[in-house]
This record gives structure tokens, sequence and C-alpha cells, in this order.
């Protein structure tokens, strides 16, 4: 049996008459990564700011680590790292003194401060930059800053809501794998919410929240089986026996000329059919279904609306 | 202990780092004096030493003022974000609170400060004894007055608001506490509101204490307007320490609870469209 790290049961929050979370339940295991993914307003990060004890939930049953969010606020608070979506460092400050303050509010022991720092500092590429205002740097160092705060005191469950957004696509890829080097090495159990589908496919587990409930829950893979479709195109002298036998294994497909686009689920389907046609097959082009398709599926509209 | 300290070092790092706070205090404290120099010589009250007697009074407003300044910090932390890293932390709440109710008492403690060394050269008397007691006295004004700071910044939540709010408080408590114009001098009218401005005992106590005046009769103390006659009451300079003392401890307690209220950071979220 594997360890829940977050168990979400019957969560529910409004504010006013307004529903932002309307009866979710779900859990994430130990040393997963999971994915929370919706459009602006979802309740995507009401989901996190209950879950990391700075809001109250209105009912329902949240745990990090078996320890209740509104009950043992400081267990749990001890067990978690959170780089929210908006900046919380303080820019007057250096960089080290940020995580040096840091430390102190999680009781990082004394003699291991300086190490933990070095660390971190050097998981995300800046150790050059430890005696830097926070606020002389740009952006997307920022952003890193934050990660490495949160991480320095060696949290069991890292938060990351939209950790990445407004980075230019190297930083982010850069960040990613930062992310996914510490969470190897410590093993360390990762939610986080994000508008880019690229980032929800190395996840373990995906959940899509629209409207403030859960929609779908599966793994990427899993997902796009239901909802995306894989498609060939392949082009071929054997036309007519190439249509026939596609109508025979009840396979969608469009035809012009000597080309076909033919929608694909198993990879086995793939591998038949370029075996057989193997010899008048002039050119092939597989188009993976993605993430960005299943969530067009389920909830109707685009990530970035 | 350590969040606490850690949270006070880092107040205290941010103001010695923004020198221009420290400079406009000391201006203003400056300004004050010059003005009411004058006014206080043109009344024409028999005062023994006019000067001292001014400058006690700026000295503990300084502080007051300082305090309550001071806890603008945490709005800016809360509009920073970086008020949500404290809440997040595993930090008892009463932890936070003190940690800034203290630092916000050793900044305006230390303003004060800066004021009884300019005081000293003028002519001001300061012994051992009477100068432990002017810095107890001035880290009570500062602990009570931080502590309804941040009580009044974690209501009004918004910077605008509350410095609108400490503006309508400031101007007339000050005025009418006998800090800057002596009480003797206030009409009568406003006498009411004079008794009734917690001002009003912090300036007479911390006189009562810098200008040396612990072998006055009663008479003579509210004759320089350091005791009260309310109909027929006197109020002391001790009972006014007293009194200082509840207040503090009921803004600090109303603080804790605040902060221990999770719903603290909501005004950031409503902002975004609660999201």
């Amino acid at each position: 049996m594997t360890n829940k790290s977050i168990e979400v049961v019957n969560f529910t929050k409004k504010f006013g008459s307004f529903t932002a979370v309307d009866n979710i339940s779900f859990d994430v295991e130990e040393g997963s990564v999971f994915a929370f993914l919706g459009p602006n307003g979802a309740g995507k990060s009401t989901t996190i700011n209950t879950l990391c004890t700075i809001q109250e939930k209105t009912e329902g049953e949240l745990r990090i680590n078996g320890n209740d969010v509104t009950h043992q606020k400081d267990s749990v608070r001890k067990d978690i790292g959170i780089v929210f979506q908006e900046s919380t460092l303080d820019g007057k400050l250096t960089v080290d003194e940020n995580l040096r303050l840091h430390c102190d509010f999680y009781k990082v022991p004394n003699e291991k401060v300086n190490e933990r720092i070095a660390f971190a500092l050097e998981l995300v590429d800046l150790a050059d930059w430890k005696k830097a205002p926070v606020e002389s740097l740009s952006g997307g160092m920022k952003r890193r800053v934050e990660i490495a705060r949160g991480v320095v005191h060696f949290p069991k469950i890292l938060f990351l809501d939209e950790p990445t957004t407004g980075l230019d696509p190297q930083t982010r890829a850069n960040v990613w794998d930062y992310i996914l080097k510490l969470q190897k090495q410590e093993h360390i159990t990762i939610f986080l919410t994000t508008h880019y589908m690229d980032e929800a496919e190395i996840c373990n587990k995906v959940a899509i929240i629209d409207h403030g409930k859960i929609v779908a829950h599966d793994t990427p893979s899993d997902l796009k089986k239901q909802y995306a479709t894989t498609t060939m195109k392949i082009k071929t002298s054997r036309g007519d026996d190439f249509a026939k036998y596609i109508t025979e294994h009840k396979l969608t497909y469009q035809r012009e000329n000597h080309s076909f686009v033919v929608h694909v689920t198993t990879i086995e389907d793939v591998l038949e059919i370029t075996s057989l046609f193997r010899e008048s097959i002039e050119d092939i082009e597989i188009n993976k279904g993605t993430l960005n398709e299943v969530f067009i599926a389920i909830t109707g509209k685009e990530i970035r609306e | 202990m350590r969040p606490i300290k850690a949270i006070i070092m880092r107040n205290l790092m941010k103001f010695v780092r923004d020198r221009m706070r420290l400079f406009f205090t000391l201006l203003m404290s400056g300004l004050f004096l010059f003005i009411f120099s004058f006014a206080t010589k043109s009344i024409g009250i028999n005062l023994a030493h006019p000067m001292n007697y001014l400058i006690s009074g700026i000295i503990i407003m300084t502080v007051f003022q300082t305090s309550l300044n001071n806890s603008m910090s945490i709005l800016e932390d809360i509009s920073s974000g970086f008020m949500k890293e404290i809440l997040v932390a595993p930090i008892a709440r009463w932890q936070i609170a003190t940690g800034q109710v203290v630092s916000s008492m050793i900044i305006s403690t230390l303003q004060g400060l800066i004021i009884i060394v300019v005081g000293i050269f003028i002519g001001l008397d300061v012994d051992f004894i009477h100068g432990i007691l002017m810095i107890a006295l001035m880290c009570l004004v500062g602990l009570t007055f931080s502590s309804l700071g941040l009580y009044l910044a974690s209501i009004t939540k918004e910077s605008a608001n509350y410095q609108l709010l400490v503006t309508l408080l400031v101007l007339p408590l000050t005025f009418l506490s006998g800090a800057y114009i002596p009480t003797m001098a206030l009409p009568k009218m406003v006498a009411p509101i004079v008794y009734l401005n917690p001002l009003t005992y912090t300036t007479s106590a911390f006189r009562y204490v810098s200008l040396h005046m612990e072998n006055q009769s009663t008479a003579e103390l509210i004759a320089s307007g350091v005791a009260f006659n309310i109909n027929g009451f006197i109020m002391t300079p001790a009972i006014g320490v007293v009194l200082i003392m509840a207040m503090g401890a009921v803004f600090f307690t109303l603080c804790v609870k605040k902060f221990s209220d999770a719903d603290f950071s909501r005004v950031k979220v409503f902002k975004r469209g609660r999201r």
C-alpha cells in the first residue's frame, strides 16, 4: 500500500453565495507529481490556499500527510513548501537573507543553514547571486529564488501554483529541470497547477477542474486514450487495398487520392498497418494526441482563456 | 523564540536600510520643537523649564507616532505578498504578532532616544535612574501603540485607508494631549476630550519622569499639567501608566486574535478575482 501525501474528501469552499470549489475529492500518492489543471477561476488557487492553511474550508476533509489542515495547522505547515503564483519575496532583502529568514521560520538546524542555502541556490543556478538584493533581479531569477526558498527546508510536499507563468521558454525549461532533479533526489511529492500542457505531460496524475468541480482525473496517457486521438498520415500506392483494410478494422479515416489520415487508438494498429503495407508506403507521419486536446474536449475551451 | 527573533531582526534591518524614514521623523520632531518653542513662550504659563517641558512632550509623541507608522510595514508586507510567506510558515500566530510589535517598539524607542540626546544638548537633565525610567516608559508606550497600530492596520487592510485613519487619530489626539501645547492653555471646552485621550496620560507620565517631578505635591503637579483633577478624582501619572498598560494588553490580545484568523490573507485573494 502506498502512502497518501494529500487527501481531499468532499471539499467545498464558498465565498458568500459564490461556490469556488464544489464538493471535490482526490488524493495524491507520496513521491508523485500531481497536476491540477483548469481555466482561470476554476478553483485551483482556492484549493491550494486551503491545503496550505491560509484559508478556511467551508466543508469537507483535507489532510496533508495524515494531518488535518483545519485542526493541525502547525504539523501541516511544517511538511509543506509553497511557490505561490505571485511573488512573496522581500525585495529589500538579499537572496541570502530571504533564504535565511525562511530557514529561521522553518527551524532548519543552525549548523545546517549554510549548507542548505548553498544546495538550494546551486539547484537553481543562483549561487553567484547570493548577495544581490532581490529587487535587483530579473523576473525569471526571482522565480528561481522563490523555488529555491520553497525547497530550502526540505519539505515533504511541494506546492507549485503556476510556478513558470511569465517565464521565457528557456527559463521555463531550466526551472523544470531543477524541480524534477530535486523531486528525484529528495523523493518529494509535487502538487502543481499550470497553464502549460507540456508541463502536465510529465506528471504522474492529472486532475482537470472546471467551475469548481473535478471533471477528469487520470494519468496523462489514459486521459489521452479517452479524450484525444492519435492520427497517422500515410501515403501509399495501394490506395484501394489500404482503404479496404482500414474499413475492415473499423478505423475511421479520410482519403484524398493516395493519402489517408487514419485515427488510430493503439500503437499495435500502427505497427500492423506499417508492416502489412511496408513496401507501398511512400510517406508517413504520426501525430500523437495532446493533453491540450483532452482539455478542450472536457472543458470546451482553451486553457489560456 | 527563533521565529520571533527572525521577524524582529528583519524589521530592524529594513528600518536601518530605509534611512529616509528615519530622517523625516527626526525632521518632523525638530520642526515641532522649533515651532512650539515660540508658542510655549508666548502662551505665558509659568513653567520652570519651558523648553524641557516641550521637548519631553515631543520625545513621547515621536515614540507614539513612530509606533503607528511602523504598522504600515505590515500593510506593505501584505501587498508585496511577503505576509503570505509568514502566514504559511509553521510559526504560532502570537509569535508573529509579538515579532511585529516588539520590532516596532524597538524602532520607536530608538527614535525617542535620538531626540533625548538632542534634548540633553538643549538642557534636558537626564541621570542614570531617570534615563532607565524614561526608556522603560518609551518601551511601554511603544508596545501599546504598536499593538494599536497593528490592530488598526489588520482591520483596515489597505494602506490608503490606514493612513487616513492614522492622520484622523493622530492630529487631534496629539494636539489635545498637552504634548505640544500645555493642557492648561487649552480651552475648557475640550477638557473632556483631553481627559479621555490616552495620550494625555502618556505625555504626563513621561513628563513626570523626565522633568524629575517626584518631589512635587499633587497641587503642583496639577498646576503643571502632569496630574489632573477630573471632577474631584485625582488622575496621577501612576494611574496613567496602569491605564496605558491595560490598553496595550487589550490591543495586543486583539492583534493575536486577528493573526490567528486564517482568512487574514484573503484581501489579496479577493482582489485577484476570487480564484
